[in-house]
Parts: structure tokens; C-alpha cells; sequence
């Protein structure tokens, strides 16, 4: 199924909705309008956003703590995303998640603080919906710094022993931290591993967002059809720091700029332009909905009550709480 | 009402049968569950395949991920850690992850699960293979923990903790496994959260869990030889613990002793003690005597092992330093 117009449009659209949105979080954070720091993902949105495309909505994702890409791409509203960063009783936690961003009814699965302790969770919600006969498929981001945990190679051994419908996803961004990847990953790929499996793997141009849809629908594709896991690197970069008051300074502006010229955003439009379904109207057009939708979703979390105190011990366990 | 007799093996292999054919849901997971190390889990792949008794690489803390995902989306996976010890390998996972995420999410993930573990010292394992880590467990929230000391209550406490909607640790002595006890033909259900009076009686409380109960009882019956009758109660479940049952005791005999082979300092003792100070104050009589393993490594010598687990004979010493009768 090869990407048409309106879904290249529709992933473009979330890309620029991720740009902003997170342009605007951080300076919510900044201005501590929201307690918690950010972590974005500013030139990295067509890794996120083009790995939903070729999903179902019961589809099951494992996502990142950087930016919004996979979860506007999976079916949150920037409203949700708000709400749950301000700590407000109209988040879908009520007020439990801030950053670990989840919405179970459109297949986005918890979000671990200890990254990579997804990696047991996602062989969980694969070889649950084999036994269950489901047809559906489990996609697995991490970055490449998360690949360094223990549960990474064991997750590709139970995939690849079961023939799991899992799509393993390797965001390389290049910095883990506040540092270049290369001062803690030994090597410069990290797919190669998914091989020493079992597992094919592919590397891909990650910052060209049509390219990202094509893998993850073979691969995805390849999984629903009982052929077993797959494991795909997209190549991108982080322009940004690690996180909001990361004061920065370790990336060089060279490469800065040189990843500059390859923003995802900007090649995807050029290339709509340039086969002339996309034009500078529209361009202004879907910016101002997607600000005035931004703005009216701000306005909504900051008018939003806090949760009740007395709401604490709810749901601790299924069918009731616990005050001890 | 039958007086069949079966060791606790086949009592936890009869829960697990009875269970599988109830829910299809249900299924196995862990290392060489399919032979069944200690046998809970034997011959269950025979009638239920191996889709449903899956054996797994050696790695605890994927093998607790891979359940945790499961449970999250519709199955109800329980999971074997072949030794108590190795749950340190699959804490992150079981404290992190487990427990959290059905409040995390408000209710919209639910985390229906069991790690069946065995555990505890059985002379010889040594260190790694001899720990009872149950108290570790009360730390972290949302998770449930049984510690089941006759064939009879193992059934019934996995029977409920199979169908629970929570994560519940489920430790098995392994001093108890070969151990025959009364297990009816019939079908029952032992609910998490009651406590079991093991013996009554009207001078002293003591608390036992797991294998200590045992002692417990043999240490009652020397004491009652001396004219002093000791209660005893398993409280079965550590989390949620049925306070109640120990406080109307308590409210009989007004000394409390508490016995555990995990480790003492900052064990189920510990939470036990702090919980008389602060509710039950009025119904003590006399200091609590909190007994439990030492805080050293689990040593391989036989002899060095029983020197670090607290044994019959220091239970009765403990009543008696209870009642100020210490020799």
C-alpha cells in the first residue's frame, strides 16, 4: 500500500502539530506554567509520526519520552497532551502522568521513566495478541542510548523465538543525554544487533518521512501476516538539548546546521509542492488551525481544575485503594 | 467431604489445572516450566500446549516485562521465577512497572498476573538460591502478596490470585513443597486478605509466616506442655494484610511475637511491630518479640544457615521473653 496524497498531507500535518506543540510546551515549562522539564525532538518529528501512519488505532505502541511525534501520530489531541503536563483533573490520568504520556483506547501503552523496561512489556503485548488471534501489531521506539538496557537483546530472542508481530524501532538521534551517542554506543548502528537474533533489520533515512511510512509498513505488514519481528533504525538528529534548562553547548553548530538542511518538515513540504498538491495558501492556512487549536488547548489545561487530594488513593488496585 | 491428603506440589499443579481450564486466558511462563523444575508446573503442557506453557530465555526481568504486557492487554499470565532470589532481577519491573500502572493509567490498564516463585532455605542451597524476599514486596504499591504455608491454603490463595486483577507475588517455601496436607476434591476459593488461626490460644499472639508456621505450631505444643497456650495465626497474604483477625487475638492474649525466615531488620516484623505501637498499644502487655533471619548473606553450611533462621527453640524462648518468663 503505497503512500498517497491526503496521508502524506495528514502525516505532514502532525508534523508541523508536533513542532509546534512542542515549540509551545517548552516555553510553558520555561515560563513554569508547567512543573515538570521537557524532553523535544525538534528535527526528529518523521521518525514519531511516520511510524502511526501505516498503524491500526488497536494497534499497540511502546513510545518515547522526546517529544510528542508518536503520540499526536497514534491519536492524542494537543489537549490531552496539555492536560496531562499541567498535572489537571481533566487529563486522562487524572493528574497521575505528567510526562509518561498514555491513552490506552487508541493502543498508546505506558511509557516507562526507566526506559527500556518497555522492551519485556512490548514481547508481552505481541505474544498476547498472537494467543489471542487479534491481528494486531506491536511497535516498540527506543532510542539508540535505550538499546544499552538489559531487557533489549532478551526482547529480540523471545520476538524472534516466537515469531512475535513486533516492530522493533531504533529513533537514532545521535545524543544520548548531553553527550554524542559514540561515547557510549560502541558501534554506529545499532540494527546490526537485531540480526545476531535472528531478526531482520533494515537502516533508514529517518528524516524523510515518506521513506519512515514505507519501512514501517513492511515491516508492520510483514508482522500481521505471521512472518515475525522486525527491527528498523531510522537515522535522525536532535537539534535540540536534552532537556528544557539543558544549557546545550556539546553539539556542534556545523552539525547543527548541516542536519538544519535536512529538516524533516521542510523536505516533505517541498516535495508536495514540488508535485504540486501543496501550496503556500494551504501551507498558511493549516498553520493558523493548528495554533488556534494549540492556543485553545493551552487556554483549556490552564483553566482546568487540579485534581481533588481526596482522589490520591484511588485506584491503587483494581476495585478500590489503599490508604496504608 | 473427602480427607484426600497431596503434597503442596500437586495442590499448586491442581490450582494451576483448575484455573486453565476455567479461563483460557490463563497461561504459563518462566524457565523450564514445561518440565517443571520444582514440578508445580509439570505435565501442564500436555494438556494445555505449549502456547499456554511457554518456556523462556534465562532472563527474569523480560519474562516479568513479557507477563506485565500480556496482563495489560487481555491475558492473565503468570509467571515462575525459579528462585526467590532471582526476583532482584526482575525487581525493576515487578516495583516499577507492575504495581503502577493501573493507578497510573486511573484504572484504564489493568495488570491481572501472578509470579509464582519458589523460595526460602532448605540447607544447602547456600547463598542466591535460599532467601524468603516476601517483605520486599510490601514496599512497592499495588502489588499483593501471599506466602502459603499448607497444600490446602496454596490452592486456594493461587486459585484467587489467578483470578485477581492485581499483581500478586505468590511465594512458595521450598521446605514445604514435597509436604503432604488435608486438600478436598471439592472446589475452594481461600480469598487474599484472611488470615488463618492455625492453633488457638488464650496467653500469646504469634505470628508465622510461610515455613516458620510449622515451628510455630511445634513450639505451641512445648509450651502448652508448661501450662502457656500459644495462638497462632498465618496471616497468609502479607498485602492486604487482615489486621483484624490479629488485633481480636491480640484483645485475648495482650503479647504479640512475630516470626518470619526473611530478614528481620526492616522485615514483615518490622511493619507488624510499628502497626502494634501505633493501633494497638492498649492490647500489649508486654514488648513485641519480632524474630527473623539475620542480616548476613545466606551461608552454604548447613550448620551456618540454621544459625542465621530463627528455629523452634528460639520461638519458644521468644514466648517466654514475652511473658517475662526468659530463662
Amino acid at each position: 500500500m503505497a503512500l498517497d496524497n491526503d496521508t502524506l498531507k495528514e502525516l505532514y500535518r502532525n508534523m508541523v502539530t508536533v513542532r509546534l506543540l512542542e515549540k509551545r510546551v517548552e516555553r510553558l515549562v520555561t515560563a513554569a506554567r508547567i512543573p515538570c522539564s521537557g524532553h523535544f525532538g525538534t528535527g526528529q518529528e518523521a521518525v514519531g509520526v511516520g511510524i502511526c501512519g501505516p498503524l491500526r488505532s488497536d494497534d499497540y505502541l511502546f513510545g518515547t519520552h522526546r517529544g510528542f511525534a508518536e503520540y499526536i501520530g497514534k491519536g492524542m489531541a494537543p489537549a490531552e497532551i496539555l492536560c496531562e503536563y499541567y498535572g489537571k483533573a481533566t487529563s486522562l490520568s487524572r493528574g497521575r502522568l505528567g510526562q509518561h504520556l498514555l491513552k490506552v483506547d487508541v493502543g498508546i501503552m505506558p511509557l516507562p521513566s526507566s526506559l527500556g523496561s518497555e522492551f519485556g512489556m512490548s514481547v508481552g503485548a505481541a505474544l498476547s495478541s498472537k494467543l489471542r488471534r487479534s491481528g494486531q501489531v506491536t511497535v516498540n521506539l527506543f532510542g539508540e542510548g535505550t538499546a544499552g538496557q538489559a531487557d533489549f537483546g532478551p526482547a529480540l530472542e523471545m520476538a524472534s523465538l516466537w515469531q512475535l508481530p513486533l516492530v522493533f524501532v531504533c529513533n537514532n538521534n545521535q545524543y544520548v543525554e548531553l553527550a554524542h551517542y559514540r561515547n557510549v554506543v560502541a558501534t554506529e548502528d545499532i540494527a546490526p544487533r537485531a540480526g545476531g537474533y535472528g531478526v531482520p533489520y533494515e537502516i533508514v533515512d529517518g528524516n524523510d518521512i515518506t521513506l519512515v511510512y514505507d519501512a514501517t509498513e513492511r515491516a508492520v505488514s510483514r508482522a500481521r501476516n505471521g512472518e515475525g519481528p522486525m527491527l528498523l533504525e531510522f537515522k535522525t538528529y536532535r537539534r535540540g538539548t536534552h532537556y528544557t534548562g539543558d544549557p546545550g553547548g556539546y553539539q556542534p553548530r556545523e552539525e547543527i546546521a548541516a542536519w538544519e538542511k535536512k529538516d524533516p518538515i521542510d523536505r516533505c513540504r517541498d516535495r508536495m509542492m514540488a508535485e504540486g498538491f501543496w501550496a503556500e495558501t494551504d501551507e498558511q492556512a493549516m498553520r493558523e488551525t493548528i495554533e488556534a487549536e494549540i492556543e485553545a488547548a493551552v487556554q483549556f489545561a490552564e483553566e482546568s481544575p487540579y485534581p481533588d487530594p481526596a482522589t490520591v488513593t484511588e485506584n491503587i488496585y483494581a476495585q478500590g485503594g489503599d490508604k496504608s | 467431604m473427602s480427607h484426600r491428603r497431596i503434597t503442596f506440589i500437586q495442590a499448586v499443579r491442581e490450582a494451576f489445572q483448575e484455573e486453565m481450564r476455567r479461563d483460557e486466558r490463563v497461561f504459563i511462563l518462566g524457565q523450564d516450566v514445561r518440565a517443571g523444575i520444582f514440578g508445580t508446573t509439570s505435565k501442564l503442557v500436555g494438556e494445555f500446549g505449549e502456547d499456554r506453557v511457554i518456556n523462556t530465555p534465562i532472563c527474569e526481568s523480560a519474562s516479568v516485562g513479557a507477563a506485565v504486557g500480556a496482563a495489560m492487554t487481555g491475558l492473565r499470565p503468570v509467571v515462575q521465577i525459579m528462585f526467590g532470589d532471582f526476583n532482584y532481577l526482575a525487581m525493576e519491573i515487578t516495583a516499577n512497572q507492575a504495581g503502577q500502572w493501573h493507578y497510573l493509567s486511573d484504572g484504564a490498564l489493568k495488570v491481572p498476573m501472578v509470579i509464582e516463585t519458589p523460595s526460602g532455605a532448605r540447607g544447602g542451597a547456600g547463598y542466591g538460591h535460599s532467601q524468603s524476599l516476601e517483605a520486599a514486596f510490601i514496599l512497592p504499591p499495588g502489588l499483593k502478596v501471599a506466602v502459603p504455608s499448607t497444600p490446602y491454603d496454596a490452592k486456594g490463595l493461587l486459585k484467587s490470585a489467578i483470578r485477581d486483577d492485581n499483581p500478586v507475588l505468590f511465594f512458595e517455601h521450598r521446605r514445604l513443597l514435597t509436604q503432604r496436607g488435608h486438600v478436598p476434591e471439592e472446589e475452594y476459593l481461600i480469598p487474599l486478605g484472611q488470615a488463618d488461626i492455625k492453633r488457638e490460644g488464650k496467653d500469646v499472639t504469634l505470628v508465622a509466616l510461610s515455613a516458620t508456621v510449622q515451628k510455630a505450631l511445634s513450639a505451641a505444643e512445648r509450651l502448652s506442655q508448661q501450662g502457656i497456650e500459644v495462638e497462632v495465626i498465618d496471616p497468609r497474604t502479607l498485602v492486604p494484610l487482615d489486621k483484624e483477625t490479629i488485633f481480636k487475638s491480640l484483645q485475648k492474649t495482650y503479647h504479640l511475637v512475630v516470626v518470619e525466615e526473611g530478614r528481620r531488620r526492616g522485615g514483615f516484623g518490622a511493619e507488624l511491630t510499628a502497626i502494634a505501637a501505633e493501633e494497638w498499644f492498649d492490647t500489649l502487655d508486654a514488648p513485641v518479640q519480632r524474630l527473623g533471619t539475620i542480616s548476613a548473606p545466606l551461608p552454604y553450611s548447613p550448620v551456618l544457615e540454621a544459625a542465621c533462621i530463627p528455629s523452634e527453640d528460639d520461638i519458644v524462648r521468644a514466648v517466654l521473653r514475652s511473658l517475662g518468663q526468659e530463662e
